[in-house]
């Protein structure tokens, strides 16, 4: 299984987790739950 | 393009490529490689003698594999320098010599195995990148046929097909057979329109290739039927509804829908295309000779050397970002470097030609002044207080600051944008940013919660995106909570984690850092800074045990008003949530941790 990078919205508090990306750029993180921008790396 | 290599004050390198761009607007320094043409450009009269008796035989790529061309060959027929070429990948002759053909049989002697890469240094005022587009390759699309059925063909092909150039001599013929086609399709939007597969833009030139073929094709030959089948046809422009009607009154069926399947009849190797009818509301079916997928325009698969030597930005759909949509429209990100044709957005002749004419409008204004006017905010380097840590000079997404291990910073001044990131990220208060300055900024921050502290939000905007965002809610009347005080910077990125942190210390309950999308970012990728440093901020607030949810960040485009307020809504209710007791222990905490922080560097002064 590829290796996941956990994330956690500091709007709605909906944790979910990503792929770990190939390359090691930087995306736009947005909660798939309520959109907003302010999701914050955990774990 | 024959006047522009007859030009005695253009020089034109042909099969060349930049390596390095350094400097800066008014003082670039490129560097060329001028790759060997193994054929003396000079004295070559392109009679073709070489290309008569070279053995080898390759797919051309002008004619889009439908032709063949030696491995000594001419590109086009109009090709400038109009000179031979030899494509090393495919010659036997030249490393080592095994067959030499070409030299043997050149009079004129212009055939030279040993030539070399030349690397050519120049010095130039200002940059236009021109490098053009791809077009969709629809080889995934496998419901079209294109891999599997001869006589499917993307527009391009077609052009080659029906062109007097072509590999026929423009005899329009069908691959499968080399007849005529008489019952032609045009399927539009291939690539381009869609969310899964290809490209989610409008390709822009497409509908109007299309009229322009069906155009062609009943001109030269008017017993074709053709048939195009559409989304929605986009004759936007000066005569092309014209057109369109033009076409439609010349017997050209458009048929509103895309086809669903394409099959191939073995014996005729006609095509069976199933499409349904959106307008009559029914399948149908149609028995065509020939097939054309109309496919979209992609950024070049090769841009990115170009693009990062050029310290350039790109949109979310990969063509390169303009410094500003409406008022810099060919001004790259990059003081002094400037956007032609396709590589900025998919783009028609006309267009290309219009912009390209701006962008040498813009760049001769540089190259005819005697001084240059350079952005009035930009950042200026305290050397009595610079460390010579770099990390300035690690952030600046221009490339503009110069640092050596201990010599202090230096800006330059010309390259330097005035994003502010570097002022942001110096831990020792030796970055300023003029008309931004560290004590403006904290003076509004501190205005901003002077008075009812615990009601307000205080949002830090970046000028070109989120402030124009909220600018754009008022505008449009959008309600959103009068209580929030917005501190305009010119990026996100120029955020210092002192004005965060000196909001909460005087009682702000809820702080917003917001810049432009990251593909939008006005200074390149200076908002990736701004997202590191609210991730070492919710890391800081935790460990000082506040709420990192307390600060909030969001990527909000000028054209977002809707959610500028949608935004400042939401975090007007997580304000309310922020207890006075919360409020309390958030001051003491930050007060001790400030001054702790102020202990450790006199200390760290005194030694």
């Amino acid at each position: 299984m590829a290796e996941q990078d956990n994330f956690k919205c500091l709007r709605c508090g909906n944790e979910y987790s990503l792929p770990k990306p190939e390359k090691a750029t930087m995306e736009e993180r947005t909660c798939p739950k309520c959109r907003s921008n302010s999701v914050r790396k955990v774990g | 393009m024959m006047d522009a290599g007859r030009h005695p004050r253009i020089e034109l390198m042909t099969l060349s490529e930049v390596e390095e761009v350094n400097g800066y607007i008014g003082n670039f320094k490129v560097k060329v490689r001028k790759k060997a043409r193994y054929v003396d450009e000079k004295e070559c009269t392109a009679c073709g003698d070489c290309a008569d008796v070279c053995p080898v035989t390759y797919p051309d790529e002008y004619q889009v594999g439908l032709g063949t061309r030696k491995a000594v060959y001419i590109p086009f027929a109009q090709a400038v320098p109009s000179s031979y070429v030899i494509n090393p990948e495919n010659c036997l002759g030249s490393n080592p010599i095994a067959c030499g053909k070409c030299a043997e049989r050149c009079e004129k002697k212009c055939i030279d195995f040993d030539i070399q890469d030349e690397i050519v240094e120049l010095e130039v005022g200002a940059i236009i990148v021109a490098t053009g587009m791809d077009t969709y390759d629809p080889t995934e699309m496998d419901e079209y046929g294109y891999t599997r059925f001869q006589n499917v063909v993307t527009s391009l092909e077609f052009e080659r097909l029906i062109c007097a150039g072509g590999p026929t001599e423009g005899h329009f013929v069908r691959p499968g057979d080399m007849n005529r086609p008489k019952r032609i399709g045009f399927v539009q939007c291939v690539g381009s329109r869609m969310e899964n597969r290809g490209n989610p833009y409008c390709s822009n030139i497409c509908c109007m290739n299309t009229i322009k073929d069906s155009l062609l094709l009943k001109e030269h030959y008017p017993d074709t039927e053709i048939f195009v089948f559409y989304i929605d046809l986009r004759a936007f422009g000066k005569g092309f509804e014209d057109l369109l009607k033009r076409s439609r009154e010349a017997g050209v069926n458009y048929i509103r829908g895309l086809p669903g399947s394409v099959m191939e009849d073995p014996e005729t190797e006609n095509l069976i295309v199933d499409v349904e009818n959106t307008t009559a509301g029914r399948l149908e079916q149609y028995n065509l000779d020939m097939l054309v997928l109309s496919v979209g325009l992609e950024p070049r698969g090769d841009g990115d050397p170009l693009r990062q030597a050029l310290n350039l930005s790109k949109t979310s759909d990969g063509f390169l970002l303009e410094a500003h949509p409406k008022l810099r429209p060919v001004d790259a990100s990059t003081p002094g470097v400037f956007l032609a044709g396709c590589v900025e957005s998919p783009k028609d002749v006309k267009d290309s030609v219009t912009q390209a004419s701006a962008a040498v409008a813009r760049a001769s204004h540089i190259l005819t002044s005697d001084k240059l006017t350079v952005e009035a905010i930009t950042a200026t380097i305290d050397k009595e207080k610079c460390t010579a840590c770099g990390a300035c000079a690690k952030v600046c997404p221009y490339g503009a600051i110069r640092w050596e291990k201990k010599t202090p910073a230096e800006v330059i001044e010309a390259m330097c944008a005035g994003c502010g990131t570097c002022a942001a990220e110096c831990k020792f208060d030796a970055i300023n940013i003029k008309h931004f300055s560290d004590e403006a900024l904290m003076a509004q921050t501190e205005s901003a919660v002077a008075e009812n502290a615990s009601e307000r939000i205080v949002a830090f905007a970046c000028n070109w995106c989120s402030y124009a965002g909220g600018d754009g809610a008022g505008t449009s009347r959008l309600q959103y909570p009068p209580n929030a005080r917005i501190i305009r910077t010119m990026c996100s990125g120029r955020v210092d984690e002192r004005f965060v942190l000196r909001a909460f210390e005087l009682g702000a309950p809820i702080v917003l850092v917001s810049g432009c999308h990251f593909a939008d970012c006005h200074y390149i990728d200076a908002n990736r800074a701004t997202q590191r440093r609210v991730d070492k901020l919710w890391d800081k607030l935790e460990k000082l045990g506040i709420r990192p949810e307390r600060l909030q960040l969001e990527w909000i485009s000028a054209a977002e008003g809707q959610k500028f307020a949608t935004v400042m809504r939401e975090i007007e209710k997580m304000r309310q949530r922020v207890t006075a007791e919360e409020i309390e222990h958030t001051i003491k905490v930050l007060k001790e941790d400030r001054g702790k922080q102020e202990s450790k560097r006199k200390a760290k002064a005194k030694v």
